[in-house]
């Protein structure tokens, strides 16, 4: 707009005023922003508004005041203090309502991928869990028949036990023999038996009609031997070898006998 | 009239929320603006609820002053102008709408104080005077000023600017007197 024009009609005192319409207001700002002696013009004559003013001023009762201080206090919760520009209340609170859910989503997708995965690795661990109770669970299964099969091996009437104590080569050794002559089956618990270096071991010997029959090699760390059946066997005995065991008992070496 | 910093610091508090500043504000331009309202409104009781009304919307859109257009008290005397006018519509029937003389004679029930003008403004000739006083201080439109007065819209329009370039005249010379006495006094 025209400086001329916006003296000349007194546009500035009428906007100082809040006289304009919109349009012109914008058209006064515009060149009021870009006429720096039209600014000065207007700066003077807002400087003279004001002090006329000041100089007419009245002072109110302090109820006012008071009033005042008392609204702000209450409706300090409900005024907006500070407006964003092209922003409005309710748009600020659809955003905050949209982004709460949006972040509770989002917080309950990861504590439910978490409890997923944690379920998963539960499920895993009881898997490996199940899977070596399983294990455990087979082995005692076949401890227990194995146990069972030996029990009723020994705790048979059929069974004769004989014990076998060691002489005077080896006074301290004992050995329990176990003889089915139905099913023709010699079972020996040797963990009576001294222990020897690696060099040697026991080995048993059948005594049939005098000639002394290899009934198997001895180890003292089994309880359990299963050992050849001889028949007509006269007499069960314990002899050191060498290391391998021997095709011939080494007779000076018999540390125990039994007769059956 | 308030130093700019001290008000430039309160309208930044309240623009950042503190509200304490708003009674800062009100300390520093309360009378004056009451001194417009309490001229409009023609009713102290009413006066002092637009008063309050005024600065609660200063509170309220203190994020849309801008001081690169002008002055605080020149956007807190719109404010306080346009609430004043529009509780003197609600308050009174609207019986003056084709006749703007209703403003006429109104100042006889206002206390003799508020209706008389102060300050350099009487020593202006009593057409300036009344020029002024019909737009600043009754918030009268230059249009309805005009016909109040019964000239035409242009020389009113000259009456006004002739009585701010009178103003503008005679401040200078005031404050060097003003000066002058401060300086005797400091030395006598």
């Amino acid at each position: 707009m025209d400086k001329k024009k916006i003296l000349e009609d007194g546009l500035l005192e009428q906007y100082l005023l809040g006289e304009l319409d919109d349009k012109t207001q914008k058209a006064v700002e515009t060149a009021l922003a870009n006429d720096a002696d039209l600014r000065a013009q207007f700066d003077a004559l807002e400087e003279d508004f004001e002090r006329i003013a000041f100089e007419n001023a009245v002072a109110p009762p302090a109820s006012v005041r008071d009033a005042l201080e008392a609204r702000i206090g209450d409706t300090v919760e409900e005024v907006p203090v500070r407006t964003l520009p092209n922003t409005n209340a309710q748009r600020n609170t659809g955003f905050w309502v949209a982004a709460s859910v949006a972040a509770i989503v989002a917080f309950g997708a990861v504590w439910m991928y978490n409890q997923w995965q944690a379920s998963e690795d539960n499920l895993k661990a009881l898997e490996t869990q199940t899977a070596a109770l399983q294990e455990r669970l087979s082995k005692l299964e076949a401890n227990y028949e194995e146990t069972a099969s030996r029990y009723q091996q020994i705790n048979n009437t059929n069974v004769v036990p004989l014990l076998l104590i060691g002489n005077e080569k080896s006074p301290s050794s004992k050995a329990t023999a176990y003889v089915n002559h139905q099913t023709k089956e010699v079972i020996l618990n040797a963990k009576g038996l001294r222990e020897l270096d690696t060099d040697h071991t026991y080995q048993m010997w059948a005594d049939v009609e005098g000639e002394m029959i290899n009934m198997g090699l001895v180890k003292t760390d089994k309880d359990y031997i299963i050992l050849r059946y001889i028949d007509h066997a006269e007499s069960l005995n314990i002899t050191i070898e060498p290391a391998g065991g021997n095709d011939h008992p080494t007779v000076e070496n018999l540390i125990s006998n039994v007769i059956l | 009239m308030p130093s700019p910093e001290t008000h430039i610091k309160l309208i930044e508090r309240l623009q950042q929320g503190d509200k304490s500043a708003l009674l800062g504000l009100y300390d520093a331009y309360a009378k004056a603006l009451y001194g417009i309202v309490i001229r409009i409104c023609e009713r102290e009781d009413l006066a002092q609820d637009v008063l309050q009304e005024s600065f609660v919307k200063i509170w309220q859109k203190i994020e849309q002053y801008d001081s690169e257009k002008g002055r605080f008290y020149t956007w807190a005397y719109r404010i306080a102008k346009n609430t004043a006018l529009n509780a003197v519509r609600k308050s009174t029937p609207l019986i003056q709408t084709d006749d703007l003389s209703v403003y006429t004679n109104k100042t006889a029930d206002l206390p003799t104080d508020y209706s008389e003008l102060n300050g350099l403004l009487k020593k202006l000739e009593p057409h300036h005077q009344r020029a002024i006083e019909l737009v600043y201080f009754k918030g009268l439109t230059h249009r309805e000023a005009h016909e109040e007065m019964n000239v035409p819209l242009g020389t009113f329009k000259s009456y006004v600017r002739q009585a701010l370039s009178k103003l503008r005249e005679a401040y200078p010379k005031e404050v060097l007197l003003l000066l002058l006495l401060v300086e005797m006094i400091g030395h006598g």
